[in-house]
């Protein structure tokens, strides 16, 4: 019996933390009422953290902290960052909505591309000869003070966002 | 700790098991299309004059104004009501796609009794409107499948379920099978499977005069990926491929056949008003007949394992198992929707796949030219008598290139559905939310637009000089695109690519004099309209 809660417990920790993992910011309200709002401080040695700068859709830029291993998906859902509809598929490979462009230099650091992530960029909005998906890069340390930049948002062809589902 | 560490690696290793979602999917899409086509509860009203405040275009400048669905261009209901219901459009949905999209252009409407359906019958298009999707995306209205499982006490699936039910399942499901590094652990599994297919070619093709055909290959291929499924879903063998297929197994078998040949009355089902019902009892009973069939197989293969670990744990053993195994522990879902999950998994997985694996033979058959040269690639990398593992796949493009080319020839599902749950400007027109919308991937699949020769079988055309390399788009998303697409799509890429390597591997696969041109039909999914003989000629080596 204490197996079971033993598995039990283990396994409500994983939904916990896959349950949040929607994406960043979500259209419709009934939605909403679940998001986690984390603080974003993570004082924890901090001087194994790989620092990641995202430049957003308004242009700006947003410096954060990630832990080696985590994905880059990981880092803006773990610093909550107000990606709209970043992530959707939660990292799974079915969507590309976690599309982000880096630098050329950047870009060839970022380890190889499978096949599936490549038939979902080519699906991605605003696609370039560097993007990748967040979802499918990993930090670490050569990636210090990487840049990545969030593309322009798709052309909104909704015309009353503000309507709960 | 040591232990939980144990079982956590067990237990990541063990969610394998992509595909069943993709497949549902794509059911769910054919079904939704269907039965959007017919009844469901659309309102007239999308076609009433809008709010003026509404009519503003996203974007600010000198946009033409938005139009407005009633000057949407499309067939009169009448010569609609006459191509569907009297000349059996049903069966002609794909060609009707194309005939309409030819007509009125990339958008069009049609009206089925009560309901309309806006089609979108271009690639950009269906970008625009799969991008714009929200949380939980909604196919078509599921109305009589959620009425029959009212009626039972029976939870909703990932085909049936919607918004916050759906999106609680889809959550964890995804987290299991979705993701490609997760499905390849079930290579053994599905390897095995793919040894009796090959067993079961070498018997069949004994009972004919030329020793070398096999009759109907998708009952074959059928039996083949009900087996995969269920090796995955209830990790447990059902014996499909056997000689003498046990009882429960052809229950079962028979359940899932009266579900997709009373396709067309039980689409019914969902569109006659309760009130007709007892004039026109026969739809509403199949219906619920095969659901009955196909949740008591599903009952009895969960319920057998969850007696097993019950077992286990009793006597203190260490519970290892695969991907139901998992569910049953973690309880992330309840008994009910593993329940449902599995039933609705199982029936989205296994025609899908059958299709879309006669379709790929019957290709190759027709084009010996690129068989050779998919022969040629799969020894130059394997070498002879290799097993292939998921891990192989990425060595072997033209595995890959062949299962797309032949989902684009042969979209399994031709179209899918979804009801918008925005207003929407797409194409110019306003589209109020609750809009029933086809998105009729059978039409895109074959612009030439998108796919230079369009009608021509070419697995090189989807392979990738580099990793820069982009290869077609939205013409062709056989397992849709997004937060609904195909949950089983991994699980069924992977079921075709290790059996299509392994026959292409053994046997030269050939025409047979008793099959002509096979030409596709709907019924519901895209299938073949005639049966498929095929040969298999042993290979020297």
């Amino acid at each position: 019996m204490a197996l079971v809660t033993a598995l039990r417990r283990l396994a409500h920790a994983r939904l916990r933390e896959y349950s949040w993992r929607t994406p960043a910011v979500t259209s419709g309200a009934w939605r909403t009422g679940q998001r986690s709002f984390s603080t974003g401080t993570q004082p924890l040695r901090s001087d194994n953290k790989v620092t990641v700068h995202f430049i957003n859709r308004d242009g700006e830029k947003i410096s954060v902290k990630g832990s080696p291993g985590d994905s880059l998906l990981d880092v803006v859902i773990n610093e909550d960052l107000d990606f709209d509809g970043f992530g959707a598929c939660e990292g799974t490979l079915a969507c590309s909505t976690c599309h982000l462009i880096f630098d050329e230099e950047v870009y060839k650091k970022l380890g190889p591309v499978t096949d599936e992530e490549m038939d979902m960029l080519d699906l991605a909005y605003g696609l370039t000869d560097t993007s990748r998906l967040g979802c499918q890069i990993c930090l670490s340390k050569t990636l210090e003070g990487m840049v990545a930049r969030v593309p322009e948002s798709v052309a909104d062809i909704r015309q009353s966002k503000d309507e709960s589902a | 700790m040591a232990f939980l560490n144990h079982f956590r690696t067990a237990y990541l290793k063990s969610f394998q098991g992509d595909r069943l979602n993709k497949q549902l999917f794509f059911i769910l899409r054919a079904l939704h299309k269907s039965a959007s086509s017919e009844a469901l509860g659309i309102s007239a009203a999308g076609e009433e004059a809008i709010p003026q405040k509404l009519i503003t275009p996203a974007d600010v400048g000198e946009k033409p104004r938005v139009k407005t669905l009633k000057e949407m261009p499309g067939p009169s209901t009448l010569s609609n009501f006459i191509e569907f219901f009297w000349r059996d459009g049903f069966s002609r949905i794909h060609e009707i796609q194309m005939e309409h999209r030819k007509k009125y252009g990339k958008i069009f409407k049609s009206r089925f009794g009560p309901q309309l359906v806006v089609s979108i019958a271009d690639r950009d298009l269906v970008a625009q409107v799969l991008r714009a999707e929200c949380m939980a995306p909604q196919r078509a209205n599921m109305e009589s499948w959620k009425e029959y499982r009212d009626m039972r006490g029976r939870s909703t699936g990932l085909i049936s379920a919607e918004g916050e039910e759906w999106l609680k399942m889809r959550s964890v499901l995804r987290q299991l099978i979705m993701r490609p590094r997760d499905v390849a652990v079930f290579s053994d599994d599905v390897n095995k499977v793919v040894d009796d297919l090959i067993k079961r070619v070498c018997i069949l093709r004994t009972q004919e005069s030329d020793g070398a055909t096999v009759l109907n290959m998708n009952d074959l291929f059928f039996k083949y990926a009900m087996e995969g499924v269920a090796a995955i879903l209830y990790e447990c063998r059902l014996g499909c491929l056997e000689n003498d297929i046990p009882q429960e197994t052809q229950d079962y078998i028979h359940a899932l056949h009266l579900m997709f040949s009373s396709f067309k009355t039980t689409m019914y089902a969902g569109a006659i008003p309760k009130w007709l019902r007892p004039v026109i009892p026969k739809p509403w009973e199949e219906f619920c007949l095969s659901w009955d069939g196909l949740f008591k197989f599903s009952l009895i293969h969960v319920d057998k394992r969850l007696a097993e670990i019950k077992a286990q744990l009793e006597r203190g053993e260490e519970v290892k198992g695969g991907l139901l195994t998992h569910m049953l522990i973690t309880k992330e879902m309840s008994l009910e929707e593993i329940y449902a999950n599995v039933t609705e998994m199982l029936l989205a997985g296994v025609d899908t796949t059958s299709f879309t694996l006669s379709w790929a033979s019957y290709l190759l058959a027709r084009h010996p030219h690129i068989q050779q040269k998919i022969f040629t690639e799969v020894t130059r990398t394997l070498g002879p008598g290799t097993v292939a593992t998921a891990d192989d796949v990425p060595r072997l493009p033209l595995i890959r290139g062949l299962v797309k080319e032949t989902l684009r020839l042969f979209p399994v599902l031709p179209g899918n559905g979804r009801i918008t749950q925005d207003d929407l400007v797409v194409g110019g027109y306003f589209i109020p939310k609750g809009t029933q919308l086809a998105l009729c991937h059978y039409s895109t699949s074959l612009e030439e637009e998108s796919f230079a020769d369009a009608l021509d079988f070419r697995p090189d055309r989807w392979i990738r000089k580099d990793s820069t390399d982009r290869v077609d788009n939205f013409g062709s998303i056989p397992f849709g695109y997004g937060i609904r697409s195909c949950i089983g799509r991994r699980i069924a890429e992977l079921e075709m690519h290790l059996a299509l390597i392994r026959l292409i591997q053994r046997f030269h696969i050939g025409v047979s004099p008793l099959t002509a041109d096979v030409k596709a039909k709907t019924h519901g999914l895209l299938c073949p309209a005639a049966p498929i003989h095929l040969q298999f000629i042993e290979r020297e080596n």
